[in-house]
């Protein structure tokens, strides 16, 4: 028998057991993680200091006045308690916005369902719906007593919310039906007809697509049919993002296994069933990477809306900072509104991430 | 339709209630059926049209947005100021989504010679000038010789300042930033001696600085930028605009002010001739009030709810501002101080 007298088996060496140790592992392994070590800290230590002076030390706490902002280097908080609801609801009458924070609070509510709830899928589409008019209701009024207010009043984040949340998700089922469309082989007017739309989307700016619809969509609305140009820069964005979101679900598509769809045409499931319950669920496992990317990317793009006229928060941020005595603090709107963007695109990129993790199971 | 049915609606109470009496124009009985006047402004223009805390336009172009108002329905509040949507006010108002612009435009001979557009009266002269540092110590744009002037590549602001120094042979550089808030950091950094821009833009644009008290704004204005109000063509309304204007002045010219004209009122028979036509009973302005059928006190309600130039000026543009833009000796000071503002008289 074989007897180690060796009394370190079973603790690992001690190079590895303390700090020092986990240091020398992680990040001093070798002359090049030395270097990026070093680099990285001197950063940190460069810039971490400054930011935080900038934003708790040297800054004038909430309860401050504009003179007292004036004097200090540091950030101006009192802007954000003036200004944080002209940032929020922009020029939506004021003794009304709680209808705009009550709409967006329902916006957000409406996603969190969808993240959080597990429900088939045609009462999801019915809440939806619901909530869509209820927001629309709540915002423009004019019904339950409640007095009308225009689209043009519509700023910040209400129309924000609207135009990036309601354009992403009627754009994903549109996106699903022009990838089938385009991925099969039996009809060959409708795979060129949805290649073609694909592409002529693809090959132009958001801002032309924009004033596509600005223009030509009212004018092939109904005679007597008002299009307001809120709801027609949300259905132009709609069919901006239908495209890509097609090429992220084709990809997932082609990965799709011969196999399985023989598979399910040999059980004798007729075209939809066999899309929705054997193609889709694997194509789209494998594209979530690239759908997350389009989500996030065109969720910020809505902002390119201002060149239409719409404002939305990066808009009323600057009309907050351009009150002549507050011109000096846009670092401090523009801060404001970087804190919303960075936490909803964190919590979708976190959602994606936990998708993902979910179907490697 | 909720559109169309309003303007039906508007034009059969027009036909029936004014039927026989001087038709008054198109655009002016749209206003006076849909109850307020659509005011175009810039969104975010310090001193001229910005939001305050509360999400409603303050500014010196939105208070002619009141006038207006004031004038037609009696109600300064009755103006609907809008921040500016797409496509620049000038062509909203040509396509006929609103009735009239108070938007710091330049009236020029082009587009003045577009049709749908009608420029009625010039409420601000300005013009482009130049801020440098107190540390050069210059005090006049004609020492400017050698400087480094910041600028926007194919603005106007660089065809006036090649006109300017070509004129008088003198040499300068230009520093080429587009985006304003990197020139102005440029420009404060010391990397170019001179900041040229709009006389009103450069005020507003000195307090962004850590110490506004040590840039001047040279004298010279290079340019001539008068800032006008723009409307859809028609008679009546331009004559409101145009005259609403005059009443401002003219009250400011008599030392009228939103304060002061109850007390006036009270005492008219003791007052100038000229006050007594634009406030009193049987004066120019009520003559003038039955012919665009508008309140017959429309001069009074301006005055009181807006009040006069130089009021609107003050509360602006004037010392208690962050601008503390003096008018004494500018273009903007009444024309029997030797400026522009010339009072036409209403009789």
């Amino acid at each position: 028998m074989i007897h180690r007298s060796n009394n370190h088996i079973g603790t690992p060496p001690e190079a590895e057991f303390c700090v020092f140790g986990w240091m020398r592992k992680n990040l001093f392994r070798n002359t090049f993680d030395s270097i990026v070590t070093i680099s990285v800290v001197l950063f940190l230590v460069w810039i971490v200091p400054a930011v935080f002076s900038w934003m708790f030390l040297d800054a004038v706490g909430f309860s401050g006045d504009e003179a007292l902002c004036r004097s200090s280097d540091g950030a101006c908080w009192p802007f954000m308690r003036e200004k944080a609801r002209l940032i929020l609801f922009g020029t939506y009458p004021y003794d009304q916005q709680w209808r705009a924070a009550l709409a967006s609070v329902l916006v957000i509510g409406l996603v969190a369902t969808l993240i959080f709830k597990r429900m088939r899928v045609k009462w999801m589409v019915l809440l939806w719906a619901v909530g869509a008019a209820v927001f629309v209701g709540l915002m423009f009024g004019n019904v339950m007593g409640l007095p009308a207010v225009q689209t043009v009043k519509w700023n910040g984040l209400p129309v924000f919310l609207l135009l990036s949340v309601f354009s992403l998700a009627a754009a994903f089922p549109l996106g699903i039906l022009l990838a089938l469309a385009r991925h099969q082989n039996n009809y060959q007017l409708l795979k060129n007809l949805a290649a073609g739309y694909i592409e002529l989307i693809r090959g132009v700016p958001l801002l032309m697509v924009l004033f596509m619809g600005l223009f030509v969509l009212p004018m092939v609305m109904p005679r007597g049919f008002f299009l307001e140009p809120l709801f027609a820069i949300l259905i132009a964005l709609m069919l901006f993002h239908a495209a890509y979101f097609a090429e992220d679900i084709r990809g997932g598509l082609q990965t799709l296994e011969s196999g399985q769809v023989e598979a399910a045409d040999s059980l004798g499931l007729s075209y939809w069933p066999k899309v929705l319950l054997i193609v889709l669920p694997q194509a789209i496992k494998q594209s979530l990477p690239a759908i997350f990317n389009t989500l996030i990317g065109g969720y910020k793009d809505t902002s390119l809306v201002i060149i239409v006229g719409i404002h939305d928060i990066i808009s009323t941020a600057k009309m907050a900072y351009s009150d002549p005595d507050w011109q000096r603090y846009g670092l401090e709107a523009y801060f404001f509104v970087g804190i919303w963007y960075f936490c909803s695109c964190w919590c979708l990129s976190a959602y994606g991430r936990h998708l993902e993790k979910k179907q490697d199971n | 339709m909720k559109r169309i049915a309003t303007l039906a609606f508007g034009m059969f109470a027009i036909t029936t209630a004014f039927g026989s009496q001087a038709t008054a124009g198109p655009v002016l009985d749209e206003i006076k059926a849909s109850g307020n006047i659509i005011c175009l402004v810039n969104t975010n223009s310090p001193g001229f049209s910005s939001p305050d805390s509360k999400g409603v336009f303050q500014g010196f172009n939105t208070d002619f947005g009141r006038m207006a108002a004031a004038a037609i329905f009696g109600d300064a509040s009755k103006a609907d100021i809008r921040g500016i949507g797409f496509s620049d006010s000038m062509k909203t108002i040509v396509a006929r989504k609103a009735h009239m612009a108070s938007r710091s435009i330049t009236s020029t001979g082009t587009r003045d010679a577009d049709p749908g557009l009608v420029f009625p009266v010039t409420t601000f002269y300005d013009g482009q000038g130049f801020m440098v540092a107190n540390k050069l110590n210059v005090k006049s744009a004609s020492e400017l010789s050698g400087a480094v002037v910041c600028a926007e590549e194919g603005s106007t602001t660089l065809l006036n300042i090649a006109d300017w120094f070509g004129n008088r042979k003198m040499d300068y550089k230009v520093e080429n930033i587009g985006d304003k808030t990197a020139r102005l950091q440029a420009f404060y950094a010391g990397k170019c001696d001179v900041l040229a821009s709009d006389f009103t833009a450069l005020l507003s644009d000195r307090q962004l600085a850590s110490n506004p008290a040590d840039y001047t704004i040279l004298p010279e204005i290079i340019s001539n930028e008068p800032l006008t109000l723009a409307c859809q063509p028609d008679q009546e309304l331009e004559a409101i605009l145009f005259w609403g204007f005059q009443v401002m002045l003219t009250a400011e010219q008599y030392g009228v002010t939103s304060q002061n004209i109850d007390a006036i009122i009270k005492d008219i028979d003791k007052q100038p001739k000229a006050v007594r036509r634009l406030f009193g009973e049987k004066g120019a302005t009520s003559d003038m009030a039955e012919k665009l059928q508008i309140p017959a006190n429309w001069a009074y309600n301006i005055i009181k709810q807006v009040g006069n130039y130089g009021e609107v000026y003050e509360r602006h543009l004037g010392e208690s501002t962050v601008f503390k833009l003096v008018r004494k000796g500018t273009p903007n000071d009444l024309s029997s101080r030797g400026g522009l503002m010339y009072a036409y008289p209403i009789r």
